[in-house]
């Protein structure tokens, strides 16, 4: 039996994926992305979170079949509301072992979508992969250093599970986070188009606006925002780059 | 919505027609001492008194009028008689009938006329029943006085050369109504006159099921358009909250103007009709706090009507509220009441289930504290050093004592006779009967409140004194009698660690299940009223979820101090179904499973799960969606009643200033969703100017 840490389980979670869907947030996470709304997610260890509500401990122990049993109490009613279970993050693949095994106890139907930045081996990308009937995958960088300084990590692991997702035909939904003058660059939007454009499975691309919020957040987790690039900067949502490549790309 | 409708509605919001008002109450008392008039006699007079003192009020481009001039309802007693008069009785609230509801289609159908056809024809069949002669004559003065009201509208709307409104008026209300104008014009009279009379929580009952034929035959006839009948009922909601600031209530608002929608029709088909979804539509345009609308909805009711009625509860005004006819109708046959009755159930004005012009109910005689009776018994329980079970018991015993008080307090009931409003109700002129005498249906509804806590308090002590017994009977006792003065760290892990209601943790639903069923057998063991009447337990608070906690005048129900959930004394309790204030819950789905263990067969009074969710959540279509399909996992949950609000700018401003009363509170910031409370205050601010940018 393999045990995860899960940072929170929000239930109604109506911007997750199609229908009524609870969300379970996994805690860890590869990355350390300069911009991360969720600072409290980057570390796979339970900590506490003191903001003006007070302090609560953010990250639980579970087994998997002890949160599988939580969440199949729903699983009947989110089903027959044309929706199911999201797997987020923090990084889901971080403990990927431990979501198939969720996912694997989970009554059989429910629909499964796995939230991810795609940063894991390709073994365990695959695992999971094969358990999810849709996938949201986040792209923020193409160009290699860019992503390094951005993110702590290169996009090596990333770029070569994007491959394997396409060529698995499965439903999935290309996620950029728009960071001003980072991410939503023309140049970066339409490396990212060309990469999707001959992809058939792919759904659309949202683009999902910079969130200003983040930085209280941190001081709330006893950590450091430090963004080096301007955050009032306006954000260019360049759609056309991915309608002239024929993509279904939204605001979100 | 159009100009003209936008123009009507700002000026009734401005308050404009309340120049118009008379400034004082007629005066009825010399009259009625000088004549020795009987009770029923005297209110008679005065609702023909207050219709002849009535200005005739039409502005320049209404449709539907009447607007009420007169500022009060004058006693029709002294001081001194009214005294005497009701020594040793109870008075429900301020003493007359209110909060039941007239089946409005005997007006619409038969006309004044008709109904004073039916009252002469009875007056003949009893000659030697001298009371029921005098209701009669009552009950026709009371018809004369409002057709000459009308009269007098007739005349001046002739007057001002508008053909159109005198020729309504001609008709209506005395003649059945041929046209949904009729309709609406003869309803908006005789209700109003209700509210003249001195009764209040007037309810309008089954609107789309009395008033839809009338839409149904005009569409059909071609002579209106789908557009002029939705101005002509936006004009009929707008009228309806003219006089509002008139109406007695706990505050401004609290009026029992509500209507019901949907269910299903005495075959047990699904009663929805065009009317249903343009009642919707217009409310939804119009955002006023009149009519209040509540949906009867079950497992098949389409999705899209859910929509639809989402997007009201996008508004903000906290509804619809939606009832399971899947579970009140069960409810009420376990009840004593004939399935076509139960098929025609309304809402009275906040949750109650009664049957339009069949029922002089009591629905909301007072609340069993709840936290008072698990208090009690385990204050006394520990303190003896006895067992959880000796708690639980003490609790049942506790409970059938509340609802034994009251009880016998309201066997005493006295009601005033009210016999313009017994026009509108099945069998009172048929049988020369006033309605204060009695209806088909003669029950009393008591309230259990506060349940959440309640059940929270039993689990914390079963958990940490008798299952972990990390804590002991002592230090908590003394906790308790303290109000946690030197027992923080013990509060925290009360409120903190203790499982609680809300969450499906099977642990405190248990004990929520178990103190309903000890409510539901109290009620059945009290057995019958001295008139034959029941007992209905419900699972409303209105306000008591205040004032159980900080005291209230004239209150009959025990005042509780710090409670074993961990909350301090003088805070609130949970408000109807809900888990209570300031426990972080999974979620909306868990809650709703929590609720849905109820047996509301037992429980059939009603009091709805109120959920809030962000207006957020509301923002585009899709999500709307979901929102329906939150309401139908309520349905399939087999849940009795919901009220669910989209949270305002008060919420936030409150959740900014108390944020340990607001943990749960999701807003929607960007492309994400967060904590509000745990968003930096700037950010904050920023959302609350989002939302009143919404809502303008």
């Amino acid at each position: 039996m393999t045990s995860g840490i899960v940072l929170d389980i929000k239930e109604f979670t109506v911007h997750d994926g199609p229908g009524v869907r609870t969300t379970v947030f996994l805690k860890g996470c590869p990355l350390a992305c300069m911009w991360c709304h969720n600072p409290e997610s980057q570390s796979i260890q339970p900590q506490i979170i003191r903001s003006p509500s007070g302090e609560r401990l953010a990250g639980q122990e579970y087994e998997a079949a002890e949160l599988a049993t939580l969440l199949n109490q729903q699983a009947a009613l989110l089903r027959a509301n044309e929706g199911g279970i999201t797997l987020s993050g923090g990084e889901p693949l971080f403990q990927a072992g431990f979501v198939a095994e969720v996912i694997d106890h989970l009554e059989k139907g429910t629909h499964v979508l796995l939230d991810t930045c795609g940063h894991a081996s390709r073994a365990d990308f695959q695992l999971v992969l094969a358990r999810s009937n849709l996938i949201y995958y986040d792209l923020k960088l193409i160009d290699r250093k860019a992503h390094l300084h951005y993110t702590g990590v290169d996009n090596d692991l990333i770029l070569g599970n994007l491959e394997v997702l396409g060529e698995s035909g499965r439903p999935f939904v290309i996620r950029v986070p728009m960071v001003p003058g980072v991410t939503d660059t023309d140049e970066n939007l339409a490396g990212i188009a060309s990469l999707v454009e001959n992809m058939p499975a792919l759904v659309e691309v949202d683009l999902l606006p910079y969130n200003r919020a983040a930085g209280a957040k941190y001081r709330y987790a006893g950590m450091e925002f430090k963004p080096d690039y301007d955050e009032t900067q306006p954000l260019n949502f360049n759609t056309k780059i991915f309608e002239q490549a024929g993509l279904k790309v939204k605001r979100v | 919505m159009n100009e003209r409708l936008v123009l009507l509605k700002n000026s009734m919001r401005a308050g404009k027609h309340k120049a118009l008002r008379q400034a004082h109450s007629i005066e009825l008392l010399p009259e009625c001492e000088v004549a020795d008039l009987s009770w029923p006699r005297r209110v008679a007079r005065l609702v023909r008194r207050q219709c002849e003192a009535e200005r005739v009020i039409i502005a320049p481009d209404e449709q539907i009028v009447f607007t009420r001039s007169l500022p009060g309802v004058p006693p029709v007693y002294t001081d001194e008689e009214w005294a005497s008069l009701t020594a040793g009785r109870t008075l429900h609230e301020l003493g007359p009938v209110s909060n039941i509801c007239a089946d409005w289609g005997l007006l619409l159908s038969q006309g004044l006329l008709g109904r004073r056809e039916v009252a002469l024809a009875t007056r003949q069949s009893m000659p030697n029943d001298p009371q029921a002669l005098e209701f009669l004559d009552s009950a026709i003065e009371t018809i004369d006085a409002v057709m000459a009201l009308s009269a007098r509208y007739a005349e001046e709307a002739a007057r001002l050369g508008r053909a159109d409104l005198a020729a309504v008026l001609e008709i209506v209300p005395a003649h059945p109504a041929r046209t949904f104008r009729e309709a609406l014009q003869s309803l908006r009279l005789c209700q109003a006159v209700v509210w003249l009379g001195g009764n209040y929580h007037v309810g309008l009952g089954r609107f789309d099921q009395y008033m839809g034929s009338f839409l149904q035959s005009d569409l059909q006839a071609g002579t209106l358009t789908l557009d002029q009948a939705e101005e002509l009922l936006a004009e009929f909601f707008i009228s309806l909250n003219k006089d509002s600031d008139l109406y007695p209530g706990v505050q401004q608002g609290d009026n029992g103007q509500s209507l019901t929608l949907g269910g299903l029709k005495p075959d047990g088909s699904s009663a929805v009709n065009e009317l249903t979804r343009m009642v919707l539509r217009v409310s939804r345009d119009l955002e006023l706090i009149d009519p209040k609308i509540n949906l009867r909805i079950d497992t098949n009711t389409d999705l899209e009507l859910l929509c639809l009625a989402s997007e009201l509860t996008r508004k903000g005004l906290g509804f619809p509220q939606y009832s399971n006819d899947e579970v009140v109708i069960p409810a009420l046959l376990a009840h004593g009441y004939d399935l076509e009755d139960a098929r025609d159930c309304v809402v009275a004005a906040c949750w109650e289930f009664i049957i339009p012009g069949r029922g002089m109910e009591v629905v909301n005689i007072g609340a069993v504290s709840f936290p008072a009776a698990a208090d009690q018994a385990i204050r006394s329980s520990l303190a003896e050093g006895l067992s959880f079970d000796e708690i639980l018991s003490r609790t049942a015993a506790g409970i059938r004592q509340q609802v034994d008080r009251l009880a016998e307090t309201y066997s005493r009931l006295l009601l005033p006779p009210a016999p313009y409003y017994s026009v509108f109700m099945h069998g009172c002129l048929e049988q020369g009967r006033d309605l204060s005498q009695g209806l088909k249906y003669n029950n009393l509804g008591i309230h259990g409140a506060c349940s959440a806590n309640a059940a929270d308090a039993l689990a914390a002590v079963k958990q940490f004194v008798f299952d972990e017994k990390n804590v002991s009977a002592k230090e908590l006792l003394n906790a308790l009698q303290t109000n946690f003065a030197v027992y923080e760290p013990l509060r925290r892990h009360l409120d903190e660690d203790g499982p609680k209601v809300g969450s499906n943790d099977a642990r405190a639903d248990a004990l929520l299940v178990k103190l309903f069923e000890d409510f539901a057998s109290a009620c059945e063991e009290y057995g019958r009223l001295p008139w034959g009447g029941l007992l209905r337990p419900g699972t409303g608070s209105a306000m008591y979820y205040i004032w159980l906690a900080e005291g209230h005048d004239g209150m009959r129900e025990p005042l509780v101090g710090a409670t074993a959930d961990g909350r301090l004394s003088g805070e609130p309790f949970s408000a109807n179904l809900a888990p209570a204030p300031g426990v972080r819950v999974r979620g909306p789905i868990s809650t709703l499973q929590s609720f849905s263990k109820i047996d509301y067969r037992r429980i059939c009074n009603g009091g709805p799960i109120t959920m809030e969710l962000s207006d957020t959540v509301f923002r585009d279509p899709e999500s709307i969606r979901k929102v329906a399909m939150l309401v139908r996992m309520f349905v399939q949950l087999g849940c009795q009643q919901l009220q669910l609000n989209s949270l305002n700018v008060e919420t936030l401003l409150d959740a900014k200033a108390h944020p340990e009363q607001h943990k749960n509170l999701i807003v929607r910031v960007w492309g994400w969703s967060g904590y509000f409370c745990e968003l930096a205050p700037e950010y904050q601010d920023h959302i609350i100017a989002r939302s009143l940018y919404q809502v303008a």
